[in-house]
């Protein structure tokens, strides 16, 4: 304990480091005092964690610019292009070592930079559509599997305050973009970085969403938001586009009267494929921070090293699905019943939410455009067209 | 900004003492005339009904269950009060950190309004009462801030404030605001009416500049201060934009921001967040009607400035 | 400083310099230790801000406030050809257009109502001024939960139901545009009060002697009255209502955030300027540049209003 004791060596002798970590809030009982937990644990530095609701990504990106950064904090899907280019964060590559090859490799890639890593996935979210079978049975209705099956359903499922389909209150305009451009084949960039969502069939699919949204068989105005399960769990609709970490609340209000779908594509003999959304939030580390390598190896040891942690943390507080190929054989809850056709879903048609270079500005650009044709029925070729210009300007500035 | 200062004018003495009863005309009403008054009344009792609608409403959430309150059926009253939201809603299981946020309110509230009024007053008797060359020009570059809504600067501010490295602490949230060229212009226009021979008299009893402001003039216009101070006040414990925009962790935020963090958060718990609502809006409530005058009269002073 | 003051005495050369600088009595020491404070903040804490937005704003500037690459004025061209941003002006117009005019007639009505009546005036005086110590926070609370939401548990839907009426979905929908009713009953029930007190204030400075005079000569007491007496006196008290009340909505940010903002999103629609440059230069998009070139087209606005309005009303009064 004095001050002859190695400063760098970071056994229990020396003067230990203070690490800010921060996390977005999650909305499953017992996650913070998860979190603390392992923080508590961590023997080389002492790590305050800050837990943050409402609007996260804010928060974060003006923090990194200020002398007050989280030595270590989590960002959705990875710290942005921006902060990357800036040099607000660190690469992290020197962590993973042998373990690369075992994360999940979508989300890797989703998280690197010209072959550089700058965050660890923790545990992946995955958005699907859950329906009760039982009301379908009611109803004489299939499991749809394209968009005018799942319209027709909506339709036939609605009954008085029970509606056929819930996506959000706003529509679907904040988790409907991704799964509709994949419906037709298209996507947010193409894979050498260009628009990919000019093709005709994308706006004749988004403007289906709009009759949806017009037509009286989709809930919206629901007290609780799409990421709970409440609207179904209380009957106010039938089926659900909802996210895997909402299963312990399913499960817990209408056992096994539930399924799962992935969004179906968008005609039976289009270009499209069924989808779900996947995303994970990453670990990364501010590059101006005072003890940058003392966070490295903070994350190392939670992100890489403890499997144990990562497992509880993956299962133990809502589902989600380890980052890490070796660890899903060790969640057991993810073997069984509904959570286990879940799975499936998840393998066959898993995207990443979004592109790195999809930036905030671009994905303002279109969620505008997909509101004005969603809610005020504008003519979607034409809103989408008005996008185009956003996006490439963008993408002038980012591509490098 | 040539426009009389209609609430100031008043002398000093019966500032204290804005005539409460109301002039009216004088004239008998005939008889066709009580149809107009019995519209009148009716349209009051209307109005003052709706606009206490929504403190009831904010109360009953407060003793109300989640059901109660989102449910698919109205309910006037909640059938058994939950008296355990106002403690749930203040435990550390919580995620929103409520009885810091109401700390932090307390702190900088407080603080914000006794360094403004001290601030502003003695800029104020400055600009009105002690000569100086380059005073108009000075009062100019002052009054010129109020052509600027403080809300357009926020941008500038934040970046200005967040290279001092103020971000999320009280300072932050505190020092920028202090300096209010409203305030000042207030009392400015205040301390031109003064008496000077009150202040004479001072001079002769051998006070200085400061004695005189000290001794003199604050304890003559107190009621102008608590006017002043009560607005103040008001604003501070409800301005939303800049702790919002400051308050980065969630160890700095006042109520306002921890409660719309409530309510944007994923997992809200509605009864809970109407009864800190309630703790957030009853002392000021409270408080507003005790010192209602002074506030009117202070209002009555913003208002013609324009 | 060269200029010698008149009424200072010249005494001896020595010290000139020293009692000059203090002048007569030390009122220029005692000019700066009253307002010196002041100023020194309103400098660091206004002026400079201010500057360095102008700075800023012929830059580019994304997640940094110490720019290097100078962009000159093309922050201003992509503002003033943003269509967001230009749309954000529509609606803080639409909005002015709709919200200023209204609580001007609310809080004028009250006002005279309120100093009419002989029963329970001070009760109802509170009940209209109480609002005004809510925040816009708690009131979007109550606004969106319990009177606006989408089902029979919010009073407005409550009430349709009463006459058999489906329930609106006064936030969700676009067509018709509810959520405006939603907005603009909140501003209303917050400010109105405020409003009324100056009203009420202008309407105990109208000296009685007029309404006589009135009498004698025949006025009707009523419209008549009204509209050659009373109004025409509140005319002082009225212009510094519509300059605030126009202020005060080119602010608009409180209860469109807390209403209409979804996790670190908002819609298109119903955007006033300060929102949208609240998610361009502090949210996630953190481009200080374009935020601060919007600010200052702002700010620039707002001078114009001001000023035209100023000699709008000095026209008027000679």
């Amino acid at each position: 304990m004095t001050s002859a004791s190695s400063v760098a060596s970071s056994s229990s002798g020396g003067p230990k480091p203070t690490l800010q970590q921060w996390y977005h809030q999650y909305g499953e009982e017992g996650t913070k005092a998860a979190v603390d937990k392992y923080a508590a644990a961590y023997p080389d530095a002492t790590v305050k964690v800050g837990w943050f609701p409402g609007d996260y990504d804010s928060k974060l990106a003006s923090a990194l610019l200020t002398a007050d950064a989280p030595d270590v904090f989590e960002a959705g899907n990875g710290p942005s292009i921006d902060a990357i280019q800036g040099g607000l964060v660190e690469p992290l590559d020197d962590l993973l070592g042998d373990t690369k090859a075992d994360f999940n490799q979508a989300l890797i890639s989703r998280m690197s930079y010209q072959d550089k890593l700058y965050a660890i996935p923790q545990v992946i979210d995955m958005q699907l559509l859950v329906y009760r079978k039982s009301l379908l049975d009611a109803a004489g209705v299939k499991p749809p599997t394209t968009f005018d099956e799942l319209a027709a359903a909506a339709k036939a499922l609605t009954d008085g305050d029970q509606k056929g389909l819930f996506v959000g209150n706003d529509g679907g305009v904040g988790i409907l973009t991704g799964p509709t451009l994949w419906s037709v084949g298209a996507d947010y960039l193409t894979d050498d970085d260009k628009v990919g969502f000019t093709d005709p069939s994308v706006a004749t699919a988004f403007g289906k969403l709009h009759e949806l949204f017009a037509s009286d068989s989709l809930l919206v105005g629901a007290p609780s938001d799409w990421f709970s399960a409440d609207a179904i769990n209380t009957g106010l609709t039938a089926m659900q586009f909802t996210g895997l970490w909402t299963f312990p609340d399913l499960i817990k209000e209408l056992g096994d009267d539930f399924g799962v779908l992935p969004w179906p594509k968008f005609s039976a003999d289009g270009a499209g494929a069924p989808s779900v959304p996947i995303g994970a939030y990453g670990s990364a580390v501010s590059a101006k921070g005072k003890n940058v390598d003392a966070a490295k190896a903070f994350v190392k040891y939670l992100w890489v090293d403890n499997t144990a942690d990562q497992v509880d943390f993956a299962q133990s507080y809502g589902f989600h699905f380890p980052a890490r190929e070796s660890l899903a054989d060790q969640a057991t809850k993810l073997k069984e019943g509904t959570a286990a056709e879940a799975v499936k879903i998840l393998q066959q048609y898993s995207h990443a939410q979004s592109p790195l270079l999809w930036t905030p500005a671009s994905a303002t650009a279109l969620s505008d455009a997909v509101t004005k044709i969603i809610k005020n029925g504008a003519d979607p070729a034409s809103t989408l067209a008005g996008v185009v210009s956003k996006v490439q300007a963008e993408l002038k500035r980012v591509v490098k | 900004m040539s426009t009389p200062v209609l609430g100031a004018e008043r002398p000093v003495s019966s500032s204290s003492a804005a005539p409460t009863v109301v002039r009216r005309t004088g004239i008998q009403r005939p008889p066709i005339e009580r149809f107009g008054v019995a519209v009148r009344t009716a349209f009051l009792v209307v109005g003052a009904l709706l606009f206490l609608m929504p403190f009831y409403l904010l109360i009953r959430n407060a003793l109300a269950n989640r059901r109660e309150i989102v449910g698919l059926k109205f309910t006037w009253w909640p059938a058994e009060l939950q008296w355990t939201n106002f403690a749930e809603a203040f435990s550390s299981a919580n995620d929103v950190p409520m009885g810091r946020a109401m700390v932090n309110s307390v702190i900088v509230s407080v603080t914000q309004t006794v360094l403004t009024v001290v601030l502003a007053a003695m800029a104020g008797y400055g600009l009105a009462r002690i000569p100086f060359r380059y005073s108009k020009l000075i009062s100019g570059t002052v009054l010129a801030t109020l052509l600027i809504p403080s809300a357009v600067t926020f941008v500038p501010t934040f970046v200005m404030v967040s290279s001092l490295g103020w971000v999320s602490s009280l300072r932050g949230l505190i020092i920028p605001g202090l300096f209010s060229a409203l305030a000042v212009f207030l009392f400015r226009q205040q301390f031109s009416d003064f008496p000077k021979d009150l202040e004479e008299a001072g001079r002769i009893d051998g006070l200085g500049w400061f004695g005189v402001f000290w001794r003199v003039v604050v304890p003559n216009t107190g009621a102008f201060f608590a006017a002043v101070g009560a607005i103040t006040f008001l604003g501070s414990w409800n301005s939303f934009l800049w702790p919002l925009v400051i308050g980065q962790d969630p160890s700095s935020w006042t109520i306002q921001v921890a409660l719309s963090a409530f309510t944007t958060s994923q997992t809200v718990d509605y009864s809970q967040l109407f009864a800190a609502a309630v703790i957030a809006v009853l002392p000021v409530l409270v408080l507003f009607l005790a010192l209602q005058r002074f506030i009117r009269q202070g209002y009555e002073s913003t208002g013609s400035t324009g | 400083m060269s200029a010698p003051t008149v009424v200072a005495p010249r005494p001896a050369r020595r010290g000139t310099l020293k009692q000059r600088l203090l002048g007569p009595q030390n009122r220029n020491l005692w000019f700066w230790v009253f307002v010196g404070p002041f100023l020194v903040g309103l400098a660091i804490f206004v002026y400079v801000p201010i500057l360095w937005s102008l700075y800023l704003s012929f830059f580019d500037a994304r997640n940094t406030v110490t720019p290097t690459d100078f962009v000159g004025l093309d922050n201003y061209k992509f503002m003033l050809t943003d269509p967001a941003f230009l749309s954000s002006m529509g609606t803080f117009l639409v909005f002015a257009i709709f919200i200023v005019p209204v609580t001007f007639a609310f809080g004028l009505g009250l006002a005279l109502a309120v100093n009419r009546t002989r029963w329970f005036q001070a009760f109802f005086r509170s009940a209209f001024f109480l609002p005004a110590a809510c925040s816009y926070v708690v009131a979007a609370l109550i606004w969106k939960m319990s009177i606006f939401n989408g089902f029979r548990s919010g009073v407005a839907n409550g009430l349709l139901g009463v006459f058999d009426i489906d329930s609106v979905k006064w936030l969700s929908v676009t067509t018709p545009p509810w959520y405006w009713l939603v907005l603009v009953t909140l501003r209303l029930w917050l400010q109105v009060g405020f409003y009324m007190i100056l009203f009420l204030a202008g309407l105990q400075r109208i000296p009685p002697i007029l309404y006589e005079a009135a009498s004698i000569d025949g006025a009707k007491p009523g419209w008549q009255t009204f509209r050659y007496i009373t109004f025409p006196q509140l005319r002082a008290t009225s212009v510094a209502v519509l300059v605030l009340l126009l202020i005060n909505a080119f602010q608009a940010f409180d209860e469109f955030y807390n209403i209409l903002s979804n996790f670190g999103t908002y819609p298109p629609y119903a955007r006033p300027p300060l929102v949208y440059l609240y998610y361009v230069a502090l949210g996630s998009q953190q481009d200080l540049g374009r935020g601060s070139a919007g600010a200052i087209i702002l700010a620039i606005l707002i001078g114009l209003i001001i000023v035209l309005q100023a000699r709008f009303t000095r026209e008027k009064k000679s």
